[in-house]
């Protein structure tokens, strides 16, 4: 059954529907997701509907800055901090940029959410159980005052290693730097603001899944 | 007083560090690495901030981290704790050209006590008797071979930039001394990044003792009597305690008399401690200072009830001492023991794991500083210290006696502990008749000393 049933000629127009959406409207519509902070965005064109969502549960740009410890107190202290453990070492390990081509993506993304005709779930974005297989986030090199690139802002597209943002410690700048291939995404932190290390301050939207992502056209496997 | 202090350190000095805070009101921030994230310290802490990697070098040893973090929060002050930067007086000076302050002594004056060597000159100078040694630095062997006929074998050779007994190594002849030069050389090069040695006489059978010392901005200065440290693996010291069983109450007062009027003469401040080995005869002799809190603090604060931390924050905010010698009232006696992560079984290899069970032991006069906690794990990338366990009591064998019960009840599951050494020391005769002396473990090895207190 599926794909393997359908003409060629559908699967063609499929394709050349899939690498229209993956070049104009999906990177815009990622981006802006990112930098809106708004949970969904639908668009709707012709007998296509795509509908990017954000996992529930908590991917919305974390607000602790630092400092913000001081805010704890009591017998409560301390399930908070293990609680921010977690959350911390994830941000220490963004993901890697994936080799998969942006139509693989794109077709990942059509299965688990762009085609998606009835009010069932879905999840494109879901990371509750580890980390979001489509987002990279750029973290602190180090301890100081974070500044973004000029001209890097939400929407624009960054390859790996590329310079976003600087931190100035001391007055020296320390280099921010693309974790991934992608385009940028929200900033998770205010220019000027302090920082420290491994915190997030960047999302940057990936292009591709990362290999070794949950691949949604084989359930199961 | 200072609004807000950095702590740059971690175990259980970070949590001594931050209830000093606390005590004076004033607000706290922990530094931490990666691998310290679940740190009591940052448990407990007001505001915490990660300022590298588990690698010191990258953390905690990393200047323009420190300081950055003391900056982004607001800081004005940096308290290093022991160990790390505490001693060092590069630190110090860019703490002080970012508008914030070094807790401890000014730069100037940990510059000016930066080399042992000069210090005991320095010292001597003031009244302090110093162990016979070579006059400067060994210039080459042959230089060396002259100054050791002068002092007398055996010498001991010492990398100037040394500490905690490293790179040092004892030669009894000529040939043993010519055959040795270059390797220490080349281990103090390699330890320190500095290769300069010098020699002094070996001493044998010696205990260590050490004067506690508090000096204000304004040159008044007290101490707070003696600690006994000559419990020691390996120039390692691991319990200490005080009064010293070695000296008579007339010879600490004395001994505790010359070294504040020295250092007080030679321009120091804040806390600080004088170590002194003392010989079979009972003369002393000042080897060293050490310009920073030091881990056996708690002992002279169980004897005197003076916070020693709140105290050293104080002076470094430029407050006066408060009070004088008069006031300081030295009562009883107490024992430290440093609980650490190592095999006793295994040449105390350092061991890290998670604690399963923790629990510290309670009662009169029954003190434990430590970070541990159910459920901690405890990183490999650090040095062995879990905690230090201090008892006081009214002499020296209800103080012992107190020590017993307290380690009893001490439970450490799921991480290997030294706590057989301190099982067995506190049933050594040589220590229960408090003679013992530096080398007591060393000499018939630690493995074979737990056996025998087992079998006793």
């Amino acid at each position: 059954m599926g794909t393997d049933d359908r003409e060629a000629a559908e699967r063609l127009a499929d394709h050349a529907a899939i690498d229209s959406l993956a070049d104009q409207l999906i990177p815009a519509l990622i981006a802006k997701l990112g930098a809106s902070g708004l949970g969904e965005i639908e668009v709707r064109e012709g007998d296509w509907k795509v509908r990017l969502r954000r996992p529930a549960d908590g991917t919305t740009p974390p607000s602790r800055k630092v400092g913000d410890r001081g805010t704890r107190s009591g017998a409560g202290a301390v399930a908070p901090a293990a609680s921010s453990g977690t959350a911390a070492r994830q941000q220490l390990t963004p993901v890697g940029p994936g080799r998969q081509s942006v139509l693989e993506a794109v077709e990942a993304l059509a299965v688990g959410a762009v085609f998606e005709t009835d009010g069932a779930p879905s999840t494109p974005f879901d990371s509750s159980h580890g980390r979001d297989p489509f987002r990279a986030i750029a973290t602190s090199p180090a301890v100081g005052f974070y500044t973004p690139r000029t001209g890097v802002v939400p929407g624009s597209r960054v390859r790996t290693g590329d310079p976003i943002g600087a931190i100035d410690v001391l007055g020296v700048p320390t280099e921010v730097v693309a974790p991934a291939d992608g385009i940028v995404g929200a900033s998770l932190v205010e220019p000027g603001e302090a920082v420290e290390y491994g915190q997030e301050l960047v999302w940057v939207e990936l292009l591709s899944a990362p290999a070794g992502a949950a691949d949604p056209m084989t359930p199961g496997s | 007083m200072f609004q807000k202090v950095l702590i740059a350190n971690r175990g259980e000095i970070a949590v001594r560090i931050l209830r000093a805070c606390r005590a004076l009101g004033v607000e706290a921030v922990v530094v931490y690495s990666q691998a310290d994230r679940d740190s009591l310290a940052v448990r407990l802490a007001d505001e915490a901030i990660c300022i590298g990697p588990p690698d010191a070098k990258r953390s905690y040893l990393s200047v323009p981290a420190v300081i950055s973090a003391a900056i982004v929060t607001g800081c004005d002050a940096i308290h290093p704790g022991y160990g790390f930067l505490s001693e060092d007086e590069t630190f110090a000076e860019v703490v002080r050209a970012h508008g914030l302050t070094f807790i401890g002594p000014p730069p100037q004056v940990l510059d000016r006590f930066a080399s042992k060597e000069a210090t005991r000159r320095l010292l001597g100078g003031y009244g302090l008797p110093t162990i016979p040694g070579s006059n400067g630095m060994i210039r080459d062997e042959l230089h060396a071979l002259e100054e050791a006929e002068r002092i007398g074998y055996p010498v001991l050779i010492k990398p100037s930039a040394g500490g905690g007994g490293k790179g040092m190594r004892m030669v009894r002849s000529a040939r043993e001394l010519d055959a040795s030069i270059k390797v220490c050389r080349s281990e103090a090069k390699a330890a320190f990044g500095d290769d300069s040695l010098y020699l002094e006489k070996w001493l044998d059978d010696t205990r260590h003792v050490e004067v506690q010392v508090v000096v204000d901005r304004f040159g008044n200065g007290v101490h707070l009597g003696e600690r006994d440290c000559s419990v020691q693996r390996r120039h390692q010291k691991i319990l200490e305690e005080a009064p010293t069983p070695a000296l008579s109450v007339a010879a600490r007062a004395e001994l505790a008399d010359r070294a504040i009027r020295a250092v007080v003469s030679a321009g120091y401040e804040n806390v600080g401690t004088l170590e002194f080995l003392v010989d079979r005869d009972g003369d002393f002799y000042f080897i060293e200072i050490n310009c920073r809190i030091q881990v056996e603090h708690p002992v002279t604060e169980m004897l005197t009830g003076i916070d020693l931390v709140a105290t050293q924050i104080r002076i470094a905010a430029g407050e006066p001492l408060g009070f004088s010698q008069a006031d300081v009232e030295v009562r009883g006696h107490a024992l430290e023991m440093r609980i650490n992560a190592e095999d006793v079984d295994h040449d105390f290899r350092p061991s890290a794991g998670v604690v399963e069970r923790y629990l510290a032991p309670g009662g009169p006069g029954v003190r434990m500083d430590s970070h541990l906690y159910a459920g901690y794990e405890v990183p490999p990338y650090y040095d062995s210290l879990l905690g230090k366990l201090v008892v006081w009591g009214r002499d020296r064998g209800s103080a012992i006696d107190r020590a017993r019960a307290a380690l009893d009840e001490l439970v450490v599951d799921g991480i290997v502990t030294n706590i057989p050494i301190h099982r067995a020391m506190l049933r050594n005769e040589v220590f229960l008749d408090g003679k013992m002396t530096t080398n007591l473990l060393d000499r018939v090895g630690s493995a074979a000393f737990v056996a025998a207190a087992e079998r006793r």
